[in-house]
């Protein structure tokens, strides 16, 4: 087994900006080891022979669920803005993406 | 009145014969949570004024003489990830406070429609991440059994407020297994369904090839009921099953417990399990097997990378759905952001509990580039085996007993700081969410400290009319089920 570490703190940070989280250096010193502890144990996966075994991604045997090209009765424009942080004239509010 | 045992149909036989109302019903439940909840700590929201007004509609069709529900007068409590229209859902953490969902999870809303009566929203680790409750953004919940100790979790509010009578029965759901754990730990009857048989619809999703809504009763006559009334195909969720649904209350002495293969696996009954715990459920075993069930042994020797298989595929579908909580439809957020990434950054890292965070962090690891074939493709592939070795078990075997938690009830911030110690107290239960089979948990007994120990039967692909049966008659021939603690 390799000793080198499965997440440094740079992997951490990168993880973390992808999964767009702010952490705390707080929370990096506690969640290092943690993390750190949680994926040597996921190399247990890797006893294992699975080089002619199928993936499965769910467990039902349904493929393709689709239902009629209906209309049907779904929540008002009010009911979908009701629990929004910012709204105006209809419309969810957020930051500029794009700046000027 | 004492209402703490009374049945689903009971309360309803009541109702009809008019020896109660409804509103004295609620009554009752509602002045048990006022006297009892404070040390236990169940409920998130107790919806007080609401369980009122819904038992005076109940109340007036009696006198009307109209037609009542399948489970008129009988009061449910509800993990608090279940949305509920117009009633405040936290999902346990601080995200959603002050969340009022727009609609209502399919599986409340038609226990809404059979008359069942909501007292309340309960305590959950957050958005349903945890084993012992303990995770959540509000408070811990308390055993009932001993408060110092853990009620386990998920579902520890649900588990708890069913154990000290403070609902007729009470909704959760199982990933991993957070009905039939909690439901061990804290002395009552919880069924995780097959995965597919409730819809998920309306429901915080956590990991959504695993998650299924399921319920705690004080006896597996009431879980019977209410998955009559919750199982069956919704359209709103395209992974709901179409597999037809069983009269469960008129299937539960269909089993016949004389010549019935019961399967004990030797990897569940080796390793870490607590020794007494170990004897309960053997003596569970027993006592079918004094029945004249044929207790056959068997292997599945995947079990040991259960708990791997299920820790990267749930962080993984964990980072997917929890990518939704921005706070601009829902939930709360910074407003004071300068722009879109410092708000995504800022809303999402001031207000999620560190259990959602480490979780989210393990997902987006195992799926980014470079990890994505050594962790998910991987896992998936082991997935596969665990499900093959449980469908070729069953065809030597009717059903499989095994216990639910290694260990009873622990005090309530032994484990707080080890997440992996956490996790691997879902050893015996996950690899039933990873084949997405239907499982039950019954108690089976207490240990030397007096707290409850639960076994599980596990069955095939929607045979729950099976387990259920069994189970059933367990209950007919032990009154462990039936136990209460002094509050």
């Amino acid at each position: 087994m390799s000793s080198a570490k499965k997440i440094t703190e740079s992997d951490l940070d990168h993880v973390a900006h992808l999964a767009r989280l702010n952490l705390t250096d707080a929370e990096k010193t506690t969640f290092l080891p943690q993390l750190e502890s949680v994926l040597e144990y996921l190399d247990k996966l890797n006893t294992v022979d699975t080089a002619s075994i199928d993936p499965s991604f769910q467990i039902t045997p349904l493929k393709n669920v689709f239902r009629q090209d209906v209309v049907k009765n779904s929540l008002t424009q009010a009911e979908s803005l009701s629990s929004a942080s910012k709204t105006k004239d209809g419309y969810f509010v957020v930051p500029a993406t794009i700046k000027k | 009145m004492d209402l703490s045992l009374t049945t689903i149909s009971q309360i309803r036989q009541l109702l009809l014969a008019k020896k109660i109302k409804a509103v004295d019903i609620v009554k009752y439940y509602l002045d048990r949570i006022k006297k009892y909840d404070p040390q236990i700590q169940s409920f998130i929201t107790v919806t007080e004024k609401e369980a009122k007004k819904q038992a005076k509609v109940i109340d007036d069709k009696i006198t009307a003489g109209q037609s009542l529900g399948a489970l008129a007068g009988s009061v449910m409590a509800v993990k608090d990830i279940f949305l509920t229209k117009g009633i405040e859902t936290t999902a346990g953490s601080k995200v959603l406070k002050s969340y009022f969902p727009e609609y209502s999870s399919t599986v409340y809303q038609r226990l809404v429609d059979q008359d069942a009566i909501l007292i309340g929203k309960t305590n959950t680790d957050c958005f349903a991440f945890g084993v012992s409750t303990e995770n959540s953004g509000y408070f811990t919940t308390h055993n009932p059994w001993n408060l110092s100790m853990v009620p386990g979790g998920s579902s520890g509010g649900s588990a708890a407020a069913e154990v000290a009578s403070l609902c007729t029965f009470a909704l959760g759901t199982d990933t991993g297994g957070s009905i039939r754990q909690p439901a061990s730990l804290c002395g009552v009857t919880g069924l995780k369904p097959t995965y597919g048989r409730n819809s998920r619809y309306g429901i915080t999703s956590m990991a959504s090839s695993f998650d299924c809504p399921g319920s705690f009763g004080h006896s597996v006559e009431d879980i019977a009921q209410v998955l009559k009334i919750t199982a069956g195909q919704d359209s709103f969720d395209a992974t709901s099953s179409q597999v037809k649904v069983d009269d469960y209350p008129a299937l539960l002495s269909s089993v016949k417990l004389s010549g019935l293969k019961i399967g004990l696996p030797k990897e569940y009954f080796t390793g870490s399990i607590n020794p007494e715990v170990k004897q309960k459920v053997l003596d569970a075993a027993k006592v079918y097997e004094t029945a004249g069930a044929q207790i056959i042994d068997v292997s599945l020797p995947n079990t040991d990378l259960g708990i791997a298989v299920y820790y990267v595929l749930i962080p993984c579908e964990i980072s997917a759905n929890m990518a939704r909580y921005d706070g601009i439809r829902f939930g709360q957020s910074r407003s004071d952001a300068k722009d879109l990434l410092s708000y995504y950054l800022q809303t999402r890292g001031d207000f999620m509990e560190p259990e959602l965070k480490r979780r989210i962090l393990i997902g987006t690891y195992a799926l980014s580039a470079g990890y994505f074939d050594a962790y998910y493709l991987k896992a998936a592939k082991v997935r596969t085996l665990i499900k093959n070795e449980f469908i070729a078990t069953f065809k030597k075997v009717d059903v499989i007993l095994a216990p639910v938690s290694p260990t009873p009830a622990w005090p309530i911030g032994q484990k707080v700081n080890n997440p992996l110690e956490m996790y691997l107290a879902d050893v015996y239960t996950c690899c039933i969410n990873v084949a997405g089979l239907p499982g039950l948990a019954l108690p089976c007994g207490f240990d030397s400290q007096n707290l409850p120990v639960g076994f599980q039967l596990i069955g095939n692909y929607f045979e729950e009319s099976k387990i259920l049966s069994a189970g059933h008659q367990y209950q007919e021939l032990t009154d462990f089920h039936l136990q209460t603690p002094k509050l």
